[in-house]
């Protein structure tokens, strides 16, 4: 088939009216949690995953995956109006988009980043299009030992160019494949790590994990946290841009998303990398520098269409490789997994369906997006005047009923509980949470590739260097560890994360 | 800011995490200390547990041991009333859904889940519990099938 009868065949599976309404319903709740803060990506699909059980594979994802971008137009919302970051992917925009409301040009700004997202959605929807089909012919000569080789480089990647420290964030990733080691050896049906409790013989569920770590240590710490109550707001202007800040911003629209498409398919890329760099890549080429901070469109342009790219560009990996980029990508394929799908080259070939239905459903919830967002802003800022300590129990409610519905199981919720707890250490400790996500779904995967690698060259470890595109990702992990231990090259990581600690 | 009178040394969440990662590998050693190791060729249940346990308390000690010269920061207060109602309201919810239905145990987690917000006024969580639980039952016993008894009876 040609690209333009795969193009169809993907838009005739996302407009009927099921995967269309689902598409619906994940951008608005996307841009929802998007605008309440304390309500992350995150927490919001480990709290529904365990409803997509309840879906079609197609409709589940395609509502998920609306979740995600959809977060990323609303984290924008509360950034401009407010000076609220709805998500830490819009922190930035807070810079100079609080900066154009205080100025009485809110509704410029909103348009600016509503229609730059839509732009850079479209324009990765269209990378995603392209790159899958070429990655995914690529990755089918891949044997156990690439995969090995491409794990360990895409979890230590992550690490370094995810936030925080190195050294906490490799310690949470090696959490993370222990927990995925609990329960019954595959290849030899040993029981592993149980403590005897036979509810664990089958492992530890996806669900609990992120429902522990992402649902009930967020409210913990939101509790923890004065300021329960709303915002007060200021009021909106007219909403369109005038045509100078058209003209002023399509090109920081332009480089946002070009480079938001590129970080996005880095592991450990994602929106949040996506738009701290294209702001500071904006500065650089700005001639007037000095203004940033102080409300110029470029400011929210920029963020704004580089977060959106990335957001959609980090599928790549998984719908080609099978390998989640971060934390957001893993409970994606998790939610795959649910139908028996395992995400990679196969599912290209084998359902074409799923992987073009998605694409094309990207394009069509982005086109929702700008009508749910432009015209309906006054009701979406509405709800911030929703106080935290309503919202909460909601979403204790849903990960309840979320967690128990998985097999009906006492024990599942109290697991749950418990990482609750263990997360809520976590956040003392500074630790991020998102790589024990990465590790836990990967371990399983590392695990066997590793045996069955070792096992066809009898026990020869030298397979990994001998084979040329592993030799390649680890020369890249190596020289990514090197970098590490340059001082200069840390100085400048944590520069462009600086900002993120706020 | 150094006081002058030697100010303490220690960060704390760092060490926290040290405290985590190497207890969590211990555990992990202890728990796994039956299982075999296999050869390379035949890697046995044991191998990488204890490999990736040994990591972690590597990684626990590169944390840790720097952390201790650095000067002192303390880990952000701890409020225990959030921490403990939840939990409890949690793990309350658990154990009654199944003998004492839906109803209840709904009606529970968000009633007691409530006080962990000292906030809270019950004019407006009763009716809050009250439409949370309606709309639950209707969108995941009735709507998604979620297999739980509605009442205790």
């Amino acid at each position: 088939m040609t690209f333009v009868d795969l193009l169809m065949l993907g838009f005739s599976e996302a407009i009927t009216p099921a995967n269309l309404a689902f598409c619906l319903l994940g951008a608005l709740l996307g841009t929802l949690i998007g605008v309440l803060p304390g309500i992350g990506p995150t927490a919001t699909i480990a709290v529904l995953l365990p409803i997509t059980f309840f879906l079609p594979p197609l409709a589940g994802i395609i509502m998920l995956a609306g979740i995600y971008y959809g977060a990323q137009y609303g984290g924008s919302t509360t950034a401009v109006l407010v000076n609220l970051p709805g998500e830490a992917s819009a922190v930035v925009t807070t810079l100079d988009g609080y900066q154009m409301a205080r100025q009485g040009r809110a509704g410029a700004a909103l348009a600016v980043a509503a229609l730059g997202s839509f732009f850079a959605g479209t324009v990765a929807t269209f990378a995603i299009a392209l790159a899958g089909p070429t990655l995914s012919r690529f990755a089918l000569n891949f044997g156990p030992a690439e995969y090995v080789s491409l794990m360990v480089f895409g979890l230590l990647a992550a690490t370094i160019l995810a936030s925080g420290p190195v050294l906490k964030a490799i310690g949470m990733i090696l959490i993370g494949l222990l927990l995925g080691m609990v329960g019954t050896d595959q290849a030899t049906g040993a029981e592993r790590l149980t403590f005897g409790a036979i509810e664990l013989f089958d492992g530890i569920d996806f669900i609990v994990i992120a429902i522990g770590i992402f649902g009930f240590s967020e409210i913990i710490a939101n509790l923890e946290r004065t300021g329960s109550e709303g915002v007060k707001l200021a009021p909106l202007s007219r909403l369109w841009p005038t045509r100078q800040d058209f003209r002023d911003s399509w090109g920081a629209v332009l480089r946002g998303t070009g480079l938001g498409t590129l970080l996005g398919l880095l592991p450990g890329g994602g929106a949040t990398l996506a738009s701290f760099s294209a702001y500071s890549l904006e500065k650089k080429v700005s001639k007037h520098p000095e203004r940033f901070g102080t409300g110029v469109v470029e400011g929210v342009a920029a963020p704004e269409a580089a977060n959106n790219a990335a957001a959609q560009s980090s599928f790549i990996p998984l719908l080609t490789l099978g390998i989640p980029s971060n934390n957001m990508m893993a409970m994606m394929l998790s939610a795959f997994m649910i139908h028996g799908i395992t995400p990679g080259p196969t599912v290209l070939t084998n359902q074409p369906e799923i992987f073009w239905g998605l694409v094309a459903s990207m394009w069509i919830g982005n086109l929702l997006l700008v009508v749910i967002n432009l015209p309906m802003i006054g009701l979406w800022v509405n709800l911030l005047t929703v106080p935290y300590r309503l919202l909460y129990p909601a979403i204790l409610l849903f990960c309840c009923i979320g967690v128990y519905s998985m097999s009906n199981r006492i024990f599942d919720v109290v697991l749950a509980a418990g990482f609750g707890l263990l997360g809520y250490a976590f956040r003392k400790a500074k630790c991020e949470p998102g790589p024990l996500l990465l590790g836990f779904v990967l371990g399983p995967l590392l695990e066997s590739n590793l045996r069955r690698t070792l096992l066809i060259t009898q026990g020869d470890p030298t397979i990994f260097v001998e084979r040329p595109i592993s030799l390649a990702m680890l020369v890249a992990t190596v020289l990514l560890l090197a970098l590490m231990i340059l001082p200069s090259f840390r100085r400048t990581r944590e520069e462009a994360f600086q900002e993120e600690e706020v | 800011m150094a006081r002058p009178s030697g100010p303490a040394k220690g960060d704390r969440p760092d060490l926290l995490s040290a405290g985590l990662f190497i207890g969590l590998g211990a555990l992990g050693l202890y728990m796994g200390r039956g299982l075999e190791s296999g050869t390379l060729a035949q890697m046995g249940p044991g191998f990488l547990p204890r490999a990736v346990c040994l990591l972690l308390v590597a990684v626990g000690l590169a944390v840790g041991i720097p952390a201790l010269r650095r000067p002192a920061q303390a880990i952000e207060a701890i409020r225990l009333r959030p921490l403990l109602v939840i939990t409890a309201a949690v793990v309350g919810f658990a154990y009654a859904a199944t003998p004492l239905g839906f109803v209840l145990a709904s009606l529970w987690l968000i009633l007691a889940g409530s006080l962990a917000d000292p906030g809270g006024r019950w004019r407006q969580v009763l009716p809050l519990a009250a439409g949370l639980t309606l709309f639950g039952a209707l969108v995941f016993i009735y709507g998604l099938g979620v297999q739980v008894p509605l009442w205790p009876f």
